[in-house]
């Protein structure tokens, strides 16, 4: 058990290496950062932003009485769940594929460590960089909460942002598995986005279909559990499926590896 | 024959046919709902293709192949795992536990609806006739749905499905039923319909499933013998309005007060629709009688009519100047003309509250309000601030004098209740009070217009809807049974000054992502 843990710890920690010590990943984030603070600066402090709106509602008197700073979370972090589809992949995207192209994973496929401890290091590590990622987000959110009257409650603000992260880590452990089938970079990323977009709209497709089959295909859409949760709502239910996506996406990138052992040329 | 190479590697790639058309015959199976020759043809060709590529497989000792060996043990172990995974959804979903983190419970059911459903003791179905549900819906259907199995629902699209929709009687798009018993004895009682204004409501559905039990519908009588507003269809009839309130399960039935003399014990509410001629001292007294019962009573009142029912509006604290209309130009702005009163805001009461919208009232007098102990008076019906109130003269005539009189909002309609004064004998069986449930109060509502509520008008914006709500509350049969609040969200505001909101642009804007530019820069000339 203790070598299993300091075998995934191994992995994990020359992940992080790779990825902090990596130009290219720092010109993701800087877009990232870019385009989360636009959208902060629009959602909640452009003219059409919330806080904008409420002085104009406010103004004009009656209404519905709005909680800014959680309708500013539901709204900023359903923004930033879109713009993770894009970045995400891009994460991914080197996991396995860039061992394939450097031939080290060969390697990897022979050493003694099990394959899905590989796994599972690897995916700690992009999960770890993509949460240094939203530090910044977390912050912006943060002020929007401590500054409201009267004062808001923070659990809302951590469950959501919990949310964001179950997100990241289901279409990342995807995303691995997506990119241990395939030595380009590139198409490993394409594919991963389209796959989540597939996941990503289940929902439309299953008001299509009636009864049970429509109901489960409904259940499988990431975009309702991930809506549930930035609301303040936990259902087991959605805390169960990002688990298997999480599971589901180690354990394929595991069997996906150890089918490299014998693979036919 | 021996097969060239490049052929059978060029027929080897046949094989993903066979999971392509296999999917396709499933998707086309499951999208139309039945089995019939096109999706299982196209099954069948796809396993046959699979069987054909295994067999030909066969013959290159495929099956004794290590790599076919630890394929087949992967296929099988990643099939146990999307199994497995699938399986522990189900049961996920299942046994979903469901935790509101919201500060007010917005997403959970009030404890009065949560009880109502969980002692259910038969199968209710909520029929939406609405195509597509939304997800705000969905979760206050699932939120019912966990407290009982007994509650299910169902949106029907009736376009989809004209007969149902036909056989329920609904009339427009977004109708909601609550639907009790099966086969023969099936009941269906309408409980709302869905607008943009008036989303599907926890404490409608609530009330409806709690007066399931009581099956006594509500008893209204509209007098007649006055000049007022007929019952049968045509220009300036009630059929409209009647038509709907039978719909909504009230006993609907004309009075004739100077025949009958009074008021029978079993009305629970009596509307005086529009009355031109005044009511004889006998039918007044009656009329009093009554009003202090646990009973509702509705005036409409139009102006320039003597109903001779001062002394009685007197008690409740109302003034009607008969000779005069309201005048508000923003009827005229919307192209009603200047004595159509358009009304936009509605005061805080059970009747109004889940209006939004406008409602008009052709015609219309103005409602003046004294106070009198006891009597608690809301006005319901307000018009825009820019009307006024204009005296008529004997011919009927508009005297238009802008100095005469103030502009500002004017009262339409006043919803006023008491509580029971004396004994409330106006029926001789206490019972009766019981079984209405009523918290013994007297109400009361007074509308200075009866047009809005005829043929024609019924239908137009809000007025059917200000209409029936009245009734509604008149009668005891809303909200009353259980007394849910929508919920809300705490009013919560962002304070930050220009200078913090331009501090934090700036930052999240420009310092954050140079930061991380910088450091790719940085770390990019180190590496050369």
């Amino acid at each position: 058990m203790g070598v299993l843990v300091s075998n995934i710890i191994a992995i994990y920690r020359k992940e992080l290496q790779s990825y902090f010590a990596s130009p290219f990943t720092y010109v993701i984030t800087g877009v990232f950062w870019f385009i989360s603070g636009l959208f902060f600066a629009a959602i909640l402090l452009g003219p059409t932003g919330v806080i904008a709106q409420v002085a104009m509602q406010d103004q004009f008197g009656g209404g519905a009485p709005v909680d800014v700073p959680s309708q500013f979370l539901i709204v900023y972090l359903g923004v930033i769940g879109s713009l993770s589809l894009f970045i995400l992949p891009m994460l991914s995207m080197g996991l396995y594929a860039e061992e394939r192209k450097r031939g080290t994973l060969e390697l990897l496929a022979t050493s003694p460590i099990t394959n899905w401890a590989v796994a599972v290091g690897k995916l700690l590590g992009v999960l770890t960089f993509f949460f240094t990622m939203t530090v910044p987000l977390l912050i912006y959110e943060a002020i929007a909460f401590l500054s409201a009257d009267p004062p808001a409650n923070p659990v809302l603000l951590l469950v959501a942002h919990g949310g964001l992260l179950l997100l990241a880590a289901a279409v990342l452990s995807l995303g691995m598995f997506v990119s241990s089938l395939t030595d380009s970079t590139i198409l490993s990323a394409v594919l991963t986005f389209g796959l989540m977009l597939m996941l990503w709209v289940t929902d439309l497709i299953a008001s299509g279909v009636q009864g049970p089959v429509g109901e489960a295909i409904a259940h499988l859409s990431l975009l309702t559990s991930y809506g549930n949760l930035i609301q303040g709502i936990v259902e087991t239910s959605d805390l169960v499926l990002f688990a298997s996506y999480i599971v589901l996406g180690i354990f394929l990138t595991a069997q996906s590896i150890e089918l490299l052992r014998y693979q036919r040329s | 024959m021996k097969r060239t190479p490049l052929t059978f590697k060029g027929l080897r790639y046949l094989v993903w046919l066979a999971p392509m058309l296999v999917i396709a015959g499933l998707t086309a199976g499951v999208v139309a709902g039945s089995w019939g020759p096109v999706p299982l043809v196209l099954i069948l060709i796809g396993l046959a293709i699979a069987i054909g590529w295994l067999i030909s497989e066969s013959r290159g000792g495929f099956w004794r192949r290590r790599s076919t060996q630890a394929n087949t043990n992967g296929l099988v172990a990643t099939l146990a795992v999307v199994v497995i995974l699938g399986l522990i959804n189900l049961l996920g979903v299942r046994y979903s536990q469901s935790f509101d983190l919201t500060e007010n419970q917005l997403y959970t059911l009030a404890p009065q609806s949560q009880q109502v459903v969980s002692s259910l003791d038969q199968p209710v179905k909520l029929l939406i006739f609405a195509p597509t549900p939304n997800p705000t819906e969905e979760r206050l259907l699932n939120n019912y749905r966990r407290q009982s199995d007994r509650f299910s629902h169902e949106y029907i699209d009736p376009q989809a499905n004209p007969v149902l929709a036909q056989q329920v009687g609904v009339s427009t798009m977004g109708e909601v039923y609550l639907e009790v018993g099966e086969g023969d004895a099936v009941t269906r009682r309408y409980v709302q319909t869905l607008t943009p204004q008036q989303p599907l409501s926890e404490r409608l559905i609530s009330n409806a499933i709690a007066r399931l039990g009581s099956d006594r519908s509500a008893k209204i009588y509209i007098t007649q013998g006055h000049g007022e507003r007929i019952l049968e269809a045509g220009q300036g009839g009630l059929s409209e309005a009647i038509a709907r309130l039978q719909d909504e399960n009230y006993v609907v039935e004309p009075l004739q007060l100077t025949e009958d003399g009074q008021i029978p014990a079993d009305a629970d509410v009596v509307i005086v629709p529009g009355p031109q001629q005044a009511f004889l001292e006998t039918e007044v007294e009656a009329l009093e009688t009554f009003a202090q019962g646990a009973n509702g009573l509705l005036l409409m009142l139009d102006p320039t009519t003597e109903p001779g029912l001062d002394s009685f509006l007197d008690n409740w604290g109302i003034t009607l100047s008969t000779d005069a209309l309201i005048l508000d130009p923003e009827g005229q702005a919307v192209g009603l003309g200047p004595a159509v009163p358009l009304v936009t805001r509605y005061g805080p009461h059970p009747i109004t509250e889940q209006l939004s919208g406008m409602s008009y009232y052709p015609v219309a007098q103005p409602i003046a309000l004294t106070e009198v102990p006891g009597v608690e008076a809301v006005p319901l019906l307000l018009t825009g601030d820019q009307s006024q109130v204009q005296p008529i003269d004997d011919q009927g005539q508009v005297q238009l004098d802008p100095d005469a009189e103030e502009q500002g909002s004017l009262a339409v309609g006043v919803a006023m209740s008491r509580p029971v004064q004396g004994n409330g004998t106006l029926s001789e069986e206490p019972v009766d009070l019981l079984e209405n449930g009523e918290d013994g109060e007297s109400r009361l509502v007074i509308i200075g217009n009866s047009a809005f509520a005829t043929d024609g008008l019924f239908g137009q914006v809000l007025n059917g809807d200000v209409f029936l709500n009245t009734v509604a509350w008149l009668s005891n049969q809303e909200g009353e049974v259980l007394a849910i609040r929508p919920k809300e969200p705490t009013s919560r505001r962002i304070v930050l000054t220009l200078g913090q909101q331009a501090t934090l642009a700036i930052a999240s804007l420009v310092v954050v992502p140079l930061l991380a530019f910088a450091i790719a820069i940085a770390l990019w000339l180190k590496r050369r």
